[in-house]
C-alpha cells in the first residue's frame, strides 16, 4: 500500500464555494478533510448542474465535483454551544481554511471566534483565508463573487469582443485560481511548519492571484504607459484565428516561425486535397517562406502583402469549412500545425486521447435517501505522482453524514452531550 | 509584500529549471519566491521566445528588455547550457545530482532526445523530484501534440463555454491556462511531493498533461455531459443562478476610455439594496423585476435597463458605493487601472519594482499568496542572459575555472 502525499494531515475545510478547489487539491492528495457546514447544509450544494437535471441539496454536480473525499460534520456557529463545538474541532486539525466574507468575519470576531487566538492558543496551527481582496486594504471588506473578482483582476477586460462588453472566463476560473492560490500556500506553510513546529496564517487574495493570468497587459503599461484592450477576433495574417469548420469551430496557429511547420506545409495539405487553388502559384510559398514575427506584428508590413495573404486567407476559410474540427485538428497536429478543436464538453468527454490515458474515474454516488446511486464517470485529477498517486477514496457527503463519528468518535464529545447539541439545533 | 530578508519555506531546495516560456517558468517562479534556488537552463541555440518577445523596454533591444520574459523569471539564475552539443548531457546531469526538483514542461520527444527522462535522472539522484508538463501528457495517441496556452483554451472547452453565444467562440484574449492554472497545480504536486520524500527520502515523477491539469477546472461541465448526456454551451455573463449577473458600460473617462462595472445580485437582499442605490431608475421601480424567476425571465429587459442606469456613472465611484451597501461590483480593471489607480493594491504593495540593470525600475507581479511569518519575496530582478553560467558552474556543479573555460569553448556552455 503506497502512502499518499498528505497522509496524516487533518484539514478543516469551513469554506463556501468560492473555497471549495483548496480542499479538493489537498484531499485529493490524501489528507483527511472535515466539511464543516451549517446545520442545514452549505447553500451551494444547490447550485447547478444537477443529477438528472433534477434540483436537490443531494444533487448537485457542482457539489460532488469539489467535494468528493471530504467527510461532513453540522454545527451551527450562531449558538454559542456550535462555536465551543468548533473550537473543540479546531484543536485537532493541522490545517483549517475558510473563505469567509468581511462580515461574517467580523461577526465571528465578535463573537470571540478569532484566528489569532486559536493559532497563539497552539503555534503551529495554520490557519488559510481565503478572501476576494486580502485581509487588510481598502476593499478588504468588500464582496466578490466570480464575476467580481475577474473584473477586479484586469482579466475580463482583455476577453470578448472589442465591440461588446468585457466578458467573463467560463468555469468560476477566479474560485479555481484562489483554490490553486490558498493550496499552496496551505502546503509552503505545512513543510515550514512540519520542519520547525511553527504554523500561521496563509492569506489568498482573489484578485491578486487572478491578477498573474493579465499576461503582458500590466508589463506593457509598465514599459509603455498603454493599456491592452480586448481584440476579440481581429483578422491579421491567414491562419491565426478562429475558424468555423464543418461541424464547429478550430483554433489554428499556424506559420509562426519556430512553432510547428510552416505555413507552406498548409499549402501542401490544401493541395493534396484538392483544393490549394491558385495558392501553389510560386508567390505564396515566397511569401510565406519569409514569414517572421516582423510580418506578425508589424500592420505595414502586413499591408506590403495585403492582396497575398487576403488571397490565403480565403482560401484557407474555404478548406477548413469543408472538414470536420476533430479531423482538422488530428490532421493537421499530424503535420505539426498547430491547430486545436474548439472543444465542447462532448468532445472533451468522448476524447480518445484521454479514454487512452484512463483520465476518467468511476465513481457511485449516493443521491436523496431512496433513490439509486448515481454511477458517475468523474473527471481525473490534474496531475499524476508516481509513488503518492491522488485517489477518489469516497463520494462526496450528505449533510452530516460523518457527525457521529467526528464529533463523538475523534472530537470526543460524550454521545449523550451530541444528543443535547442535536436537540437544541447546535449540530 | 516588504521582507525582503528572512527565512523561507524552500530555503535549501535547489531546482534544476529546464523549462520555458509561460507555465514551466511560473511554476519556478513561485519556488524561488519561497526560497527556492531555481537555475533557468537557457541556450544561445534555443533561446526561450518570451526573450524575444513583448512588451520591451522602449530604445532597448537584446535578450534582457522583454518584460514577458523577466517578470517570470525573477530571482533565479540563469544558466547557459547547449543540450544539443557532445558533453552537454554530462552538465546536466551533475546538476541534477546537486539537485531536489527537476522542473520541465519541454516536449516528450525532446526530453527524451536529450536524455531527460525520469528513468535516466532517477539514476543519478534517486530522491530527484521530476515534475513534466507537456501539453498532452508523456503518452498516449495526442502526446505530440503541439500548443500553447491559447490553443489549450480551446481543447479543454474554455473557449467553447466562454462568451458572447451569438458569435465565433475567440477565446479570452490570453494564454490563460499557462499563468495560474498549469503553474498552480505543477507547484501543489512539487509541494505534496516534498512532503512526502521528507518524509520516506523517496523521490518521484509528477506527470503534468496541461490538458488534464485545465480540464480539472471544468469538472461541473464535464460531468454535466457524462453523468446526464448534456453537452453545455456559452452563455456569455449570465449566471446560471444569479441575476443580474453581468458587465455593464458606464460613462467614458475624459480621455475616451470606455468604463464598465459588473455587478452580481446572488439574492433578493442584494436587489432590494441595488434598487434603493438605482432609486428613479426604470428596473427599481419595475415589479417584474422583483423576484429571481422575474429577473431571470426578463433578465435581456433587465439588463436593458440597468446600462440605461449605469450609462451616467463614474464606474469606480458606482463600483464603491454599490459595494457599501453589500452589493458585488466591481469596476472592471485595464491595465492602466492595475497599475496606476487602484489604492487597494497600492496599499497592499502587491505589485514589485525591481532594479534591473537593462531595463530599469520594473514592475513585477509579486507573490500570489501570502505567508504572514514566512512570507514569499523576489531578491533579485530577472537574471540577464547567461548571467550566472560561470558562478553555476563552479560554485553548484564544482568545475575549476579551466574547465568551465573549456566547457565554453568547445560551444557545452552557451
Amino acid at each position: 500500500m503506497t502512502q499518499a502525499a498528505l497522509d496524516g494531515v487533518r484539514i478543516l475545510d469551513l469554506t463556501s464555494e468560492m473555497g471549495w478547489y483548496c480542499g479538493k487539491l489537498l484531499a485529493d492528495l490524501g489528507a483527511d478533510v472535515i466539511k464543516l457546514e451549517p446545520v442545514g447544509g452549505d447553500p451551494a450544494r444547490g447550485r447547478p448542474p444537477f443529477w438528472q437535471a433534477q434540483p436537490g441539496r443531494e444533487t448537485s454536480l457542482r457539489f460532488w465535483y469539489f467535494n468528493a473525499n471530504k467527510r461532513s460534520a453540522t454545527v451551527d456557529l450562531g449558538q454559542h454551544d456550535g462555536r465551543w463545538l468548533l473550537g473543540e474541532l479546531i484543536n485537532t486539525a493541522d490545517i483549517v481554511v475558510e473563505s469567509w466574507t468581511a462580515s461574517e468575519r467580523a461577526r465571528l470576531a465578535e463573537q470571540g471566534l478569532d484566528p489569532a487566538a486559536y493559532m497563539n492558543e497552539r503555534p503551529s496551527l495554520i490557519w488559510v483565508s481565503i478572501t476576494g481582496f486580502g485581509l487588510d486594504g481598502p476593499k478588504a471588506g468588500w464582496e466578490v463573487t466570480d464575476i467580481v473578482a475577474q473584473a477586479a483582476a484586469g482579466i475580463a477586460n482583455l476577453a470578448g469582443y472589442p465591440d461588446g462588453s468585457p466578458m467573463r472566463i467560463a468555469g468560476n476560473q477566479a474560485y479555481i485560481v484562489a483554490g490553486l492560490s490558498a493550496a499552496q500556500g496551505a502546503l509552503l506553510a505545512l513543510l515550514q511548519a512540519e520542519a520547525t513546529g511553527q504554523g500561521q496564517h496563509v492569506e489568498t487574495s482573489m484578485q491578486e492571484a487572478l491578477s498573474i493570468c493579465q499576461e503582458t497587459s500590466h508589463l506593457q503599461w509598465d514599459f509603455q504607459e498603454s493599456s491592452r484592450q480586448r481584440v476579440g477576433e481581429s483578422y491579421r495574417i491567414p491562419g491565426i484565428g478562429t475558424y468555423e469548420t464543418q461541424d464547429g469551430f478550430i483554433y489554428s496557429m499556424v506559420g509562426i516561425p519556430g512553432f510547428g511547420a510552416p505555413w507552406t506545409e498548409v499549402i501542401n495539405w490544401m493541395d493534396e486535397s484538392g483544393m490549394a487553388e491558385d495558392l501553389t502559384e510560386p508567390v505564396y510559398a515566397e511569401t510565406f517562406a519569409n514569414f517572421n514575427l516582423r510580418i506578425l506584428l508589424d500592420p505595414e508590413e502586413q499591408a506590403k502583402h495585403a492582396p497575398v495573404l487576403d488571397r490565403a486567407q480565403e482560401v484557407l476559410t474555404k478548406f477548413y469549412a469543408s472538414k470536420t474540427k476533430t479531423e482538422l485538428y488530428e490532421a493537421g497536429q499530424g503535420r505539426r500545425l498547430l491547430i486545436g478543436q474548439v472543444a465542447t464538453p462532448a468532445d472533451i468527454g468522448d476524447s480518445a486521447h484521454l479514454a487512452a490515458r484512463e483520465w476518467w474515474l468511476e465513481l457511485k454516488q449516493p443521491t436523496t435517501l431512496g433513490q439509486d446511486d448515481a454511477d458517475l464517470r468523474f473527471p481525473g485529477p490534474p496531475y499524476r505522482l508516481s509513488e503518492t498517486p491522488t485517489s477518489i477514496r469516497r463520494p462526496a457527503p450528505q449533510v452530516g453524514e460523518h457527525n457521529q463519528e467526528i464529533w463523538v468518535d475523534e472530537v470526543g464529545i460524550p454521545a449523550e452531550d451530541l444528543i443535547a447539541f442535536a436537540g437544541e439545533g447546535a449540530v | 509584500m516588504t521582507s525582503t530578508n528572512g527565512t523561507r519555506p524552500l530555503d535549501g531546495i535547489r531546482v534544476a529549471d529546464f523549462s520555458w516560456f509561460g507555465a514551466g517558468p511560473i511554476a519556478g517562479r513561485t519556488l524561488a519566491d519561497f526560497g527556492a534556488d531555481v537555475i533557468r537552463i537557457e541556450s544561445e541555440a534555443k533561446v526561450d521566445g518570451l526573450r524575444l518577445g513583448e512588451p520591451i523596454k522602449p530604445g532597448k533591444t537584446g535578450y534582457n528588455v522583454c518584460a514577458y520574459f523577466n517578470n517570470y523569471n525573477a530571482d533565479k539564475r540563469s544558466f547557459l547550457l547547449n543540450m544539443a552539443a557532445e558533453d552537454a548531457r554530462d552538465v546536466a546531469m551533475r546538476l541534477i545530482e546537486r539537485s531536489d526538483i527537476f522542473l520541465s514542461n519541454l516536449t516528450p520527444r525532446v526530453i527524451e532526445r536529450w536524455g531527460l527522462t525520469y528513468e535516466e535522472l532517477r539514476e543519478v539522484n534517486p530522491g530527484i523530484i521530476a515534475a513534466y508538463s507537456p501539453m498532452q501528457g508523456l503518452w498516449g495517441p495526442h502526446r505530440d501534440f503541439l500548443g500553447f496556452g491559447a490553443v489549450l483554451t480551446p481543447t479543454t472547452g474554455i473557449s467553447h463555454l466562454s462568451g458572447d453565444p451569438e458569435r465565433k467562440p475567440v477565446g479570452v484574449g490570453t494564454n490563460y491556462p499557462d499563468y495560474a492554472v498549469n503553474p498552480g497545480h505543477t507547484v501543489v504536486a512539487i509541494l505534496a511531493a516534498l512532503r512526502h520524500r521528507r518524509r520516506t527520502s523517496q523521490g518521484q515523477r509528477i506527470e503534468l498533461a496541461q490538458i488534464e491539469s485545465v480540464a480539472a477546472t471544468m469538472g461541473p461541465s464535464l460531468l454535466d455531459y457524462t453523468a446526464n448526456g448534456n453537452s453545455q454551451t456559452r452563455k456569455g455573463n449570465q449566471s446560471s443562478w444569479m441575476c443580474p449577473h453581468a458587465i455593464y458600460r458606464c460613462a467614458d473617462d475624459a480621455s475616451g476610455r470606455e468604463r464598465w462595472v459588473a455587478i452580481a445580485i446572488a439574492n433578493d437582499a442584494q436587489w432590494e439594496s441595488l434598487c434603493a442605490v438605482a432609486d428613479g431608475a426604470a428596473f427599481a421601480a419595475d415589479d417584474r423585476f422583483s423576484t429571481l424567476l422575474g429577473r431571470r425571465r426578463q433578465e435581456a429587459d433587465l439588463n436593458a435597463s440597468l446600462s440605461d442606469w449605469t450609462a451616467s456613472f463614474d464606474a469606480a465611484a458606482l463600483a464603491i458605493h454599490l459595494q457599501s451597501v453589500g452589493v458585488a461590483a466591481s469596476l472592471v480593471h485595464d491595465a492602466e487601472d492595475m497599475c496606476e489607480h487602484d489604492d487597494h493594491l497600492a496599499e497592499r504593495r502587491f505589485y514589485e519594482y525591481l532594479d534591473h540593470p537593462e531595463t530599469d525600475i520594473s514592475l513585477y507581479d509579486g507573490p500570489i499568496v501570502r505567508l504572514h511569518e514566512t512570507p514569499g519575496y523576489l531578491a533579485s530582478p530577472a537574471p540577464l542572459f547567461g548571467e550566472h553560467t560561470f558562478e553555476v558552474a563552479t560554485e553548484v556543479l564544482g568545475y575549476s575555472a579551466e574547465e568551465v573555460a573549456e566547457l565554453t569553448a568547445s560551444g557545452v556552455l552557451s
